[in-house]
């Protein structure tokens, strides 16, 4: 095969990943030769993350690169964008706390660098073997991040777990793809499609098809893939959950509707039920689970199964508007959970970070300020008008309906309202009950991100709603 | 077939009253916004100010009493999505004039006697914005056209509620009785919606007023049962209607103006005029009426019962409320002409009385620091006032003749001669006729009690000294109880502008009242059964402490409740959600792994099972006896796996099974992947047992039996999967073109003639490095594992503590190594 790199230039599309792969081993090797630098890699790497995020929101360059191994495309950069920004707010919410949270060692701004590199060409996968390495790229550094705090035996579980559970995950995902491949011949994904379209519904492609839903459920973390979530989230320290629960999210959302869209488009039919029965499963159990939590990060792990459902809502329509739906849902989820995870990590106290629901008590009286933003988080994450997460579900809501989905759209609103209890729960709590502790002073740089994810959420519908919808309806209209 | 709208004119109307219209639902709300800071500046006098905007209302209403005196329908309103043809759009007709005119008049003295009742209070400013927030939704609700407007307001109402009975939400009691209502009203809310997009469905409508037209027509479709119970069920719930009706009597931990105001003159009755207002649409059938008078019946007879059995006051009234809640769901599901005539002169009538009952209640509550039935008396004295305005309200509860309620009572009555579409039905009406006996007689039998128990008798020692009450805290009671005798009396001019428009919007028919009194009355059946009610009520009056007594006894025998009930399922629900936490999210890896294993197994199987055949198995005949002793050889190795006793034993006989499959390899033809099987193998077994060196090799893994079952019974099922699927698979054709390109190609192109070979160094050539950098790696691995062995971490994680993870590591590698061997399967077919 001839090569389609004629010169640097033809690698326009894989700035953005060369620039981040090279930036990482430059941040390895600063990591092992300066002493004590951890402090100023993160801020590095911020700064790099965020020039990444300006490139590929600047950079128009698009097309498909690497023998059709990798693609960019407007899909891609939208998704890009995503992932880039929420990495880049995930390590600014680890500033002020990696020491307590025993992560101020230079090797996790690597590693958060590379697990957005590997989320990057899972974004740009068009190739089975592209997807199977950016996952992995992901994954593995993931696997590391979660069990950072090498002292703590919960980080320790957490990391171990998500390890097996991810293995696991990574076993289906291969053995889906080989049968794809021994059925199709093809491993690109746009391939893939033409020989399903040309060929009868055969029984490999469809138990192919099963398992890559498998593994990436898994990654979305999906009912009955979710069993980790919980668990990871507690366990990891929290600026690590901070960062699993946003851009990871993303890429595994992104990768999970070009696989489906680009490749299985003309079995549309088979994936629909499946997708349909993980965001039911999702929702429900979400709804359900989340109500007996106590614990904060816990009940936030499920509030991300939740919202994973929801945003499948949009992806089982199968139609533009469901996939601009689920554009428009992940980016307003990330912004909710950067903010949250902004107010969780600003209150410290004597006896440490919150932990439970009821630390929170009291702390509207407090904390008005975090206490507020948290409130304006619960409101929007139950998808309450005018805050953005209404918006959000509105338009995988929407989608479902066009597409005749009721039963789903009904069961989604219903799950949506009994989820409430528990976001209310919280709210309650911070204005109701009388405060227990005192908190330490927010660290400027926190109260910064609360300001900003609060004010987007509020100010949604005036200010960014028809910027953002404008741009995931050309994202999403890059793969019809 | 029903006319569509008897002698109905729909005016076209300016843009005038599409304002005005939308302001009477939306005023409210704008002064609800301005209430707190208001409070700020007037204090004391933000509740006459306040007072002013539903008197304002009340008087913009009555200049359309004349048009509806003409039975005309009058809708206004604005585009609200014109894409989804979504208009917020009201409309007006004689039942909708009669509810917004309680709504205002009452609220405007609910208004003044809020700013009394909570005079000091320093929220006062926000409970006034809730009031208004509340009648603005309930003037929404009752003037609403679009059914998304209705249920927009609908659901305001039951929000407003729940704010306002959690008003001192300092209060447990408060605060249940707050989610109790929401729970039961938004719960029902929902149902409602369900039904009105269902509604939507059938009509491609979104108005009320032409949905009308179509009511023969909905009736007749097969999907009407399902519409019908999903409204009722919104209507129920929020007219508290047995089995929903236990939220109301809770809902009296409210201050007492939202008590008199929203649980018995207005928003429970929302439901009824639900009811009212989908009578012409849904009404009629056998299901309509034999539900409402059924559930109407229960409700009037339960509520009726547990009023006698309180004595505190306002429970006493709300208890009687839900009675009359009931009787108006009867009236209404009877459905006749006497029957809606009775259901509006009730509804009227209530509205008077049992406002301002609860008016008085709150008065004395506030003049003398308790509400106990059994420790007041002779407040007539000390309150002479109240004691006029709850003479007048009890004679309206007896509906002794004079106020609204005794014509209500003479029309209800009147069905036991009525012989139209009840048709023979005599003794159903009967039936119905004695329960509303015993239900109007009990109520008496309250309204007497509360009446003269408080009023009357000696005076006794109460916890504040008895006083009048300030202006505010009488005039709204004694002003309700005097309209309702001054409709009464004026029959005239009462029949023709509220009773028969409001009768007619719900009868779909012209209605004609003939309400007069004279002496010939007294000899009619409907006036002896009113006579015979009151004799009954001063009965029960009389030995009210004997049934009291007797009631609770037998409450208490009986040990549940609905209240008790609703309370189960509400920790019922965060029980379930506990037992599903405890079912999924144990922590357990292991039993995380089984879940996984089940999804696999359930996705392997159930496909197979519903879209394709089970493959045959023809070439297990053909399978040669040396390809028997190597698929035995496998089966012991795994067997092993299952039983070895200490881990070392289990993970060399994992290694047997590794071998034989490398064995298979050669047999067909693949010696190259073979001995990378069989290397990789030896590695694994290898890497494995020196890791397990750092964990106690030597461990015994006792399973459980059952958990032996489980995880064999697991392995199994997923095994046979893979399997049939592998065999399903190869009954496919194979794509042999890989294989004819590597047979035509290998001499002239890489000039040598063994494939395999060819294929190794040259065609994967970059693979087979691969494959030997990767060995390499893991020999240096394995190196520096038996450097370290035996030491172990001297402290942190794993130092010394019994390990958890023994069945983990296990279970990892089977993972990795069925991801390996699955590759190898696939890479062996494309070579072979």
């Amino acid at each position: 095969m001839d090569s389609d790199l004629i010169s640097f230039a033809s690698l326009a599309p894989a700035y953005p990943e060369l620039f981040l792969a090279i930036g990482a081993v430059v941040l390895l090797m600063a990591g092992v030769f300066i002493k004590n630098a951890s402090a100023r890699l993160v801020g590095v790497a911020i700064g790099m993350l965020l020039a990444v995020t300006v490139l590929v929101i600047i950079q128009p360059a698009t097309g498909v690169l690497f023998n059709g191994g990798f693609i960019q495309d407007d899909f891609a950069r939208y998704m890009k964008a995503l992932v880039l920004a929420g990495s880049a707010f995930a390590l600014v919410l680890s500033v002020s706390n990696a020491v307590d949270n025993g992560i101020a060692k230079f090797e996790y701004a690597v590693l958060v660098v590379l697990a957005t590199l590997g989320m990057m060409v899972m974004v740009s996968a068009n190739d089975l073997m592209v997807l199977y390495i950016g996952i992995e790229l992901q994954a593995l550094s993931l696997y590391i991040l979660a069990a950072m705090k090498r002292e703590s035996a919960r980080a320790t579980e957490a990391g171990l777990k998500y390890f097996v559970l991810g293995a696991l995950s990574s076993g289906m995902l291969l053995y889906g793809a080989s049968l794809i491949y021994g059925f199709t011949g093809q491993t690109q994904l746009d391939k893939i499609a033409e020989v399903i379209l040309l060929s009868d519904r055969s029984v490999g492609v469809i138990f192919g098809l099963a398992f890559l839903l498998a593994g990436l459920a898994f990654k979305v973390s999906a009912v009955p893939f979710h069993m980790w979530t919980p668990d990871v989230y507690e366990g990891a320290p929290t600026p690590v959950t901070a960062f699993f629960a946003t851009a990871p999210k993303v890429a595994a959302m992104a990768l999970l509707i070009r696989l489906v869209m680009d490749s299985f488009e003309p079995l549309a039919k088979d994936w629909q039920q499946i997708i349909i029965f993980l965001s039911i499963a999702s929702m429900v159990l979400a709804a359900f689970a989340g109500i007996g939590q106590k614990n904060l990060i816990r009940m936030i792990a499920y509030s991300a199964i939740g919202h994973m459902g929801f945003a499948l809502v949009g992806l089982s329509a199968g139609n533009l508007v469901g996939i601009e739906g689920v554009a428009i849902y992940m980016a307003i989820y990330l912004t909710m959970n950067i903010g949250l995870f902004a107010c969780i990590l600003s209150l410290k106290s004597n006896n440490g970070y919150v932990r439970n629901i009821s630390d929170l008590a009291g702390l509207a009286q407090t904390r008005p300020y975090v206490a507020a933003i948290i409130a304006i988080m619960m409101f929007s994450l139950i998808g309450l008008p005018p805050l953005a997460g209404f918006f959000a579900k509105w338009h995988v809501f929407l989608a479902a309906i066009e597409a005749q989905l009721f039963v789903l759209a009904v069961i989604g609103v219903l799950a949506s309202a009994i989820s409430a209890f528990y976001y209310l729960r919280v709210v309650k709590t911070m204005y109701f009950d009388a405060p227990e502790q005192e908190f330490v002073p927010i660290p400027g740089e926190l109260a910064f991100v609360m300001g900003i994810t609060g004010f987007l959420v509020i100010s949604y519908y005036l200010t960014v709603g028809r910027t953002l919808v404008d741009f995931a309806n050309v994202a999403a209209g890059s793969l019809f | 077939m029903r006319l569509k709208r008897a002698k109905t004119k729909r005016l076209l109307l300016s843009s005038d009253l599409d304002v005005g219209f939308s302001l009477v639902a939306l005023a409210p709300f704008f002064a609800a916004a301005l209430a707190p800071l208001l409070f700020r500046f007037t204090q004391g006098y933000t509740g006459w100010l306040l007072a002013i905007i539903p008197a304002s209302i009340f008087i913009y209403l009555l200049s359309f009493v004349e048009a509806m005196a003409d039975k005309q329908l009058i809708s206004a309103g604005f585009d609200w999505i014109p894409a989804y043809g979504l208009r917020f759009s009201f409309f007006i007709d004689g039942l909708s004039l009669t509810f917004a005119l309680l709504i205002s008049g009452i609220g405007t003295f609910i208004i003044l006697y809020s700013g009394a009742y909570l005079k000091g209070h320093p929220h006062q400013g926000r409970f006034l914005a809730f009031m208004m927030m509340f009648m603005g939704s309930m003037l929404g609700l009752v003037l609403a056209d679009g059914l998304i407007t209705l249920f927009v307001f609908w659901e305001l109402t039951a929000i407003t509620s729940f704010l306002l009975i959690g008003f001192d939400h300092v209060r447990q009691a408060s605060r249940r009785a707050a989610i109790q209502a929401l729970v039961i009203t938004g719960g029902g809310g929902l149902f409602l919606l369900a039904g009105l997009l269902l509604l939507h469905q059938m009509t491609d409508l979104w108005e009320l007023s032409s949905i009308f037209e179509y009511g023969p027509a909905i009736r007749e479709q097969a999907i009407y049962p399902v519409l019908l119970g999903l409204i009722l069920i919104g209507a129920f719930t929020k007219s508290a209607q047995f089995p929903f009706h236990f939220w109301l009597p809770n809902a009296m931990e409210a201050p007492t103006p939202v008590s008199a105001y929203l649980h018995s003159a207005t928003m429970v009755k929302a439901g009824v005029y639900l009811l009212a207002r989908f009578s012409p649409i849904l009404g009629g059938t056998v299901e309509w009426s034999v539900v409402l008078t059924v559930v109407g019946s229960v409700t009037l007879l339960w509520g009726a019962t547990t009023a006698l059995r309180q004595s505190d006051l306002k429970q006493m009234l709300a208890q009687t409320t839900v009675a009359s809640l009931g009787l108006l769901v009867v009236l209404i599901g009877i459905g006749t002409e006497k029957a809606i005539l009775a259901a509006v002169l009730y509804l009227v009538g209530h509205a008077f009385y049992k406002g301002a009952f609860f008016m008085i209640a709150g008065g004395i509550d506030h003049a003398t620091g308790t509400r106990d039935i059994t420790a007041l008396g002779g407040l007539w004295r000390t309150m002479p006032v109240t004691f006029v305005a709850a003479v007048v309200a009890a004679a309206g509860m007896a509906g002794l003749p004079l106020t609204v309620a005794f014509f209500a009572k003479e029309e209800m009555y009147a069905i036991l001669t009525f012989k139209g579409t009840w048709g023979g039905l005599f003794l159903a009406n009967l039936s119905l006729v004695i329960v509303m006996v015993l239900g109007n007689a009990m109520m008496m039998a309250v309204g007497l009690a509360i009446l003269f128990k408080a009023f009357f008798g000696e005076i006794k020692p109460t916890p504040l000294k008895p006083h009048e009450g300030s202006f505010s805290l009488w005039a709204g009671a004694l002003v309700l109880g005097v309209f309702s005798v001054w409709a009464g009396t004026q029959l005239g001019y009462f029949s023709q502008n509220i009773l028969e428009p409001a009768a007619s919007s719900i009868y779909n028919f012209e209605v004609e009242s003939k309400l007069y009194y004279a002496f010939k009355m007294l000899t009619t059946t409907p006036f002896i059964i009113s006579a015979l009610t009151w004799v009954l009520g001063v009965f029960i009056y009389l030995n009210i402490d004997a049934i009291r007594t007797w009631l609770r006894e037998f409450a208490r025998d009986l040990g549940w409740s609905f209240d008790a009930g609703f309370d189960w399922l509400m920790f019922g629900l965060i029980g379930f959600s506990d037992r599903i936490t405890r079912l999924w999210h144990h922590g357990r890896l292991e039993l995380y792994l089984v879940v996984v294993f089940v999804a696999f197994a359930a996705a392997l199987l159930i496909p197979m099972w519903g879209t394709f055949a089970l493959p045959a198995m023809s070439d297990v005949k053909t399978m040669t006896f040396y390809e028997w002793a190597v698929f035995v050889i496998a089966m012991i190795g795994l067997v092993a796996v299952v039983v070895a006793k200490t881990r070392l034993m289990a993970i060399v006989s994992l290694g047997i099974q590794g071998f034989a499959v490398a064995m298979f390899f050669i047999l067909f033809g693949a010696p190259d992947l073979g001995f990378t099987q069989f290397m990789v193998e030896t590695l694994t077994v290898v890497i494995l047992a020196l890791v397990m060196t750092r964990l106690h090799l030597d461990q015994r893994d006792s399973r459980m039996p059952l958990d032996l079952l489980r995880d064999g019974g697991l392995a199994l099922v997923s095994g046979v999967g893979v399997t049939l699927l592998m065999i399903t698979i190869l009954q496919t054709p194979l794509d042999l073109r890989l294989s004819e390109l590597f047979a035509q190609t290998s001499v002239p192109l890489a000039h040598g003639s063994n494939i395999v070979n060819v294929i190794l160094v040259d065609y994967r050539g970059l693979d087979t490095l691969g494959e030997i950098a990767v060995v390499m790696t893991t020999g240096v691995a394995i190196l520096a594992l038996i450097r370290i062995r035996g030491g172990g971490p001297q402290t942190g994680v794993g130092a010394k503590k019994p390990q958890r993870g023994k069945s983990r590591a296990k279970k990892k590698t089977a993972a990795s190594r069925q991801a390996k061997t699955s590759r190898r399967a696939s890479a062996a077919k494309a070579s072979a």
